[in-house]
């Protein structure tokens, strides 16, 4: 429990929106292919009953960052967002220099559309290209090609865009190192200050899982990793999370508040919050997954929360902080858990004495990067 | 009171799946020991591993009542035995108890050896064996062609033996006028003091210790003051009666019966098997001869996965043996594994039982090491020592000579097969000793090495011969041998529960195929594994397991945490049925990596 005279964690805003043309494969998101219209009036009239009787657990806080997230939020028309931020204005306070970002699919916008997203208020775009490969993208069951992949972040860029992420994979099937460096190159040519690199896994749950693809072997996997994280670094890219890569001071905030444990709260069908009240155990919650329940229900839309006990707050809150390059100080332990940090002193000396942690600070060791699920075991 | 001429107390000896099991629910179902309802199938199958596996482990007698074709009703006491030849001893117990046994044979697959050896036991206790053809409903069944094998192998007639099938119930009731014909009565003095053999003891959650009897003189009733010879120890006798096959009382079990006692006995070591019973009254009776003591032929230790399991992984075999009197256990302190138990079992089958219980009805995760025969060491001094773990091998330089127990096996297999069985046992050093043609299949006997046989030669042996040669074997000697101790280093560090005693002969094939597959098994981790065997200082195969490239989860956003943190939990549950030697954590698989180097 955090103490009434502590600050409380930065606050943000996560929005799902859970239609998709078509379900990708490797897909483990709360997302519905959707054919016809999508009841955009309907949506924003559920979204914000939906939101009302959250308020009062973020009284005051203003709201520092906002992702929009899927499914697919680019299928939504500007018009929705420009009415949504509209109406969040009436409700809650955004900060200043509050980042918004948009996911956006590359087979479902072009500039217009774009330059209408950044008139309703987005500031950031995250493109979810994957691959440049056609070939790949076949076999990821992306519903673009390579060509539209380029047009659309060039569209971004046209209506000034120019904080934006690319989502990357690598690990594909067949992928060979050459060809994930080629996708890197293929990225790297529209200089975006930032991108979302990461493995694919088979996630439960989805099409993949069931029918697994040949995936490259674990040495494989690590030539791709280490010659792309060359290539990355040569172009002035760092890692400053697990799978994330910025120009310098160009992160992600909105990740950035989920890694270091901040708060967020949940709007739209599926979505996660976590919120902390002065006083009160931190805690999760999530609303009704199905998009036509969602549509449907009255009121809050809410389907469970859950109280995180303070057995299990060091390894949530190591789960986050320990994925970033630079970990965190160690007293931001006590400032998000509520908890004091000797608490842990003996499972940080262990992991220390293995040097998978750094001395002074809560951050993996390089060794303890590459073996984060080992360490994170050890606060189980 | 049940005149001796109306008793008939019999076994019946057939291989697994000869149909020994169909054949008695048929004889049950006939005379009317159960009802519809209660026919489950199998029912002298009790325990769910019996039934799981379709073997029998321990001996269960029903008690039916026939009314046979001479308008007489008998009273049938059927005692079934086991099937499998780790539990050939529980055969020779049950036929003690019984004046005939029939001899079931698959029409279409002929004998198998283990029935033989059964038979000959049978015979060698002066019972009268009746030959029965089952299976006749089968296509490829030649009742003939097996009438003459079974002639020619035991040296019994067979040629009127009465044709059935347990399956469509065809000659079943011929089968039971046949052994009424054939099996002689019980005889003994009814008006004599009371002297009963117990065949067999079993502990009862409710009961205490139930004891399956067999009267040979006199007659025990309910309330008796009893007294168990072997110990002096004087009873009540609570609870007497038959089995049907659940416990009926009737009070009173005669001359010639065979039936339960329940005597207020709280661990079975008070009532022995073999051991005689009489009246505290007439306590000079003399003791019956009893039977040989049974010994284990394969030992491994058993060691809890967690070291706080201990307390409770002891209370637990002391509970098995309550059931399992030819378990056998005594601490074992591992440097590798800490506390444990050495184990003595009957054959691989009754290790893999017994750990199967363990882990199922007590809930232990265990590491079994790699089972071992018992071997003979002469040291320098002239001392003969017995070792039956190779951890515990004397020092080489004081050993004089290292002796291997030898088996004689039978084996019975058609001639189209012959050769790949041949093939096996020169493979498994075997030494050739006889060889007889008969009308389809080939009788080979052989010596061969007990290490080589009991681990998994039955199942090599199968599949050489695609399931049709049969195997019985029985110890015959220590003999001198080329031995040497194997050991497997992990990281460098000797791990003594992975040592193993072989040929020298095989000690390089061997070191290599056992590192290759522990290889397989040890999962990569944060550092590469050095794998080792060696002989003494000489190291013999090596192999490394690598480091695992890295092991991190891909994404972790918002609403990702509870299934992340699943991942983790279940990551940590894998490691859990894992042993940490040193900082690398071995699987239990990796412990009886042996057994698997051949398949």
């Amino acid at each position: 429990m955090l103490p009434a005279d502590t600050a409380l964690p930065p606050l943000s805003l996560y929005i799902h929106v859970p239609w998709c043309v078509r379900k990708c494969p490797y897909c483990d998101f709360n997302s519905h292919a959707r054919q016809g219209a999508i009841p955009e009036q309907d949506y924003l009239q559920a979204l914000l009953e939906d939101l009302t009787p959250d308020l009062p657990l973020v009284a005051g806080r203003p709201i520092q960052t906002v992702f929009i997230g899927g499914g697919t939020p680019s299928l939504m028309s500007p018009g929705f967002y420009q009415q949504l931020f509209a109406a969040l204005a009436g409700s809650l306070s955004f900060s200043a220099d509050c980042e918004i970002t948009l996911e956006a699919n590359p087979g479902t916008v072009d500039e217009a559309r774009f330059s209408g997203f950044r008139a309703a208020g987005i500031n950031r775009l995250s493109l979810g290209i994957q691959s440049f490969d056609p070939e790949a993208l076949r076999t990821l069951g992306r519903i673009h090609d390579d060509q539209a992949a380029h047009r659309a972040i060039e569209a971004a860029r046209q209506a000034g865009f120019d904080n934006f992420n690319l989502d990357l994979m690598h690990g594909l099937p067949g992928q060979t190192p050459a060809a994930a460096v080629a996708d890197l190159e293929a990225a790297l040519s529209w200089q975006p200050p930032h991108l979302s690199w990461y493995q694919l896994t088979l996630e439960p749950n989805t099409e993949f899982y069931s029918r697994p693809p040949a995936l490259p072997d674990d040495d494989l996997l690590w030539a791709i990793f280490a010659a792309g994280r060359e290539r990355l670094t040569s172009a002035g890219f760092s890692a400053y999370e697990v799978s994330a890569w910025s120009l310098p001071g160009r992160e992600s905030r909105h990740n950035l508040n989920y890694w270091t444990f901040g708060d967020y709260l949940a709007l739209g069908a599926g979505a996660h919050g976590k919120l902390t009240v002065a006083g009160q155990t931190p805690f999760r919650y999530w609303k009704t997954r199905q998009p036509d329940a969602y549509l449907q229900r009255i009121g809050s839309r809410t389907a469970g929360r859950e109280d995180i006990e303070s057995g299990q707050l060091p390894l949530e809150f190591m789960m986050n902080a320990l994925r970033l390059m630079q970990g965190v100080p160690e007293c931001l332990f006590q400032q998000r858990t509520g908890l004091p940090l000797d608490q842990i002193g003996a499972i940080l000396a262990d992991l220390r004495t293995q040097q998978l942690l750094a001395p002074d600070r809560l951050q993996a060791t390089p060794k303890g990067q590459r073996y984060l699920n080992s360490l994170l075991e050890a606060f189980l | 009171m049940t005149e001796l001429s109306r008793i008939r107390n019999f076994s019946i000896i057939a291989h697994i799946d000869h149909g020994k099991s169909t054949l008695a629910d048929r004889f049950i179902q006939i005379c009317g020991g159960l009802s519809e309802r209660e026919m489950a199938a199998q029912v002298l199958d009790s325990m769910d591993i019996e039934r799981e596996r379709g073997i029998t482990i321990k001996a269960q007698s029903v008690t039916l009542y026939y009314t046979a074709q001479d308008g007489i009703e008998y009273k049938l006491n059927m005692i079934d035995t086991p099937g499998h030849v780790d539990f050939s001893y529980e055969v020779s117990r049950s036929l003690y108890a019984c004046e005939g046994a029939l001899l079931v044979v698959d029409a279409g697959q002929g004998v198998e050896a283990q029935s033989v050896a059964n038979c000959y036991t049978a015979i060698e206790q002066g019972l009268e064996v009746v030959p029965v053809l089952n299976k006749i409903d089968l296509p490829q069944a030649e009742p003939e062609r097996v009438a003459q094998e079974i002639e020619d192998i035991i040296g019994i007639d067979a040629m009127e033996a009465v044709r059935c099938s347990a399956k469509t119930g065809e000659g079943v009731v011929e089968v039971l006028e046949d052994l009424i014909r054939r099996i002689p009565p019980p005889t003994g003095d009814t008006d004599g003091p009371l002297q009963a053999l117990i065949i067999d003891s079993w502990f009862d959650n409710y009961l205490g210790v139930v004891s399956l009897v067999r009267i040979t003189q006199g007659t025990l009733r309910k309330g008796d003051k009893i007294l168990i010879k072997s110990t002096g120890k004087a009873w009540g006798a609570d609870s007497v009666g038959i089995f049907t096959p659940k416990l009926k009382e009737t009070g009173i079990l005669e001359t010639g019966e065979v039936g339960f006692l329940v005597a207020g006995i709280k661990d079975i070591h008070g009532a022995p098997v073999g051991d005689t019973i009489t009246h505290q009254k007439s306590a000079d009776t003399p003791a019956l001869p009893g039977f040989k003591k049974v010994q284990p032929q394969v030992y491994a230790g058993l060691f809890p996965v967690r070291s706080d399991d201990y307390d409770d992984f002891r209370d637990a075999l002391e509970k098995l043996t309550l059931n399992d009197a030819s378990l056998f256990y005594e601490p074992e302190n591992s440097d590798a594994l800490g506390f444990g138990f050495r184990c003595g079992f009957l054959g691989m089958l009754h290790m893999e039982i017994i750990q199967e219980r363990l882990e199922r009805e007590y809930d232990l995760d265990l590491i079994t090491t790699a089972p071992t025969v018992i071997y003979e060491v002469v040291t320098k001094q002239g001392q003969t020592v017995q070792v039956d773990n190779p951890s515990r091998l004397p020092d080489v330089g004081s050993i004089e000579e290292m002796r291997e127990p030898i088996v004689e096996a039978n084996i019975l297999v058609p001639q189209e097969h012959l050769g790949n069985v041949i093939a096996l046992c020169e493979e498994k050093r075997g030494v050739q000793k006889n060889m007889l043609f008969l009308t389809s299949q080939v009788q080979l006997t052989y010596e061969l090495p007990m290490s080589e046989v009991v681990l998994d030669f039955f199942d090599r042996i199968k599949s050489a011969s695609r399931g049709f040669a049969s195997l019985d074997y029985h110890f015959v000697r220590f003999q001198p041998a080329n031995l040497v101790r194997l050991d497997v280093l992990i990281n460098g560090d000797r791990i003594d529960a992975l040592a193993l005693i072989i040929h020298r002969d095989q000690a390089h094939y061997r070191g290599r195929a056992l590192v290759e597959k522990m290889k397989e098994l040890i999962p990569r981790q944060m550092f590469d594994i050095a794998i080792q065997a060696a002989i003494g200082n000489q190291v013999v195969s090596r192999q490394t397991v690598k480091a695992l490239r890295k092991n991190v989860t891909a994404k972790c956003y918002g609403g990702d945490v509870s299934r992340k943190k699943k991942l983790l939990q279940k990551q940590k549950e894998g490691k859990k049925r894992m042993k940490q030697l040193g900082n690398v954590e071995v699987p239990q698989e990796a412990f009886l990596a042996v057994l698997k180097v051949d398949k």
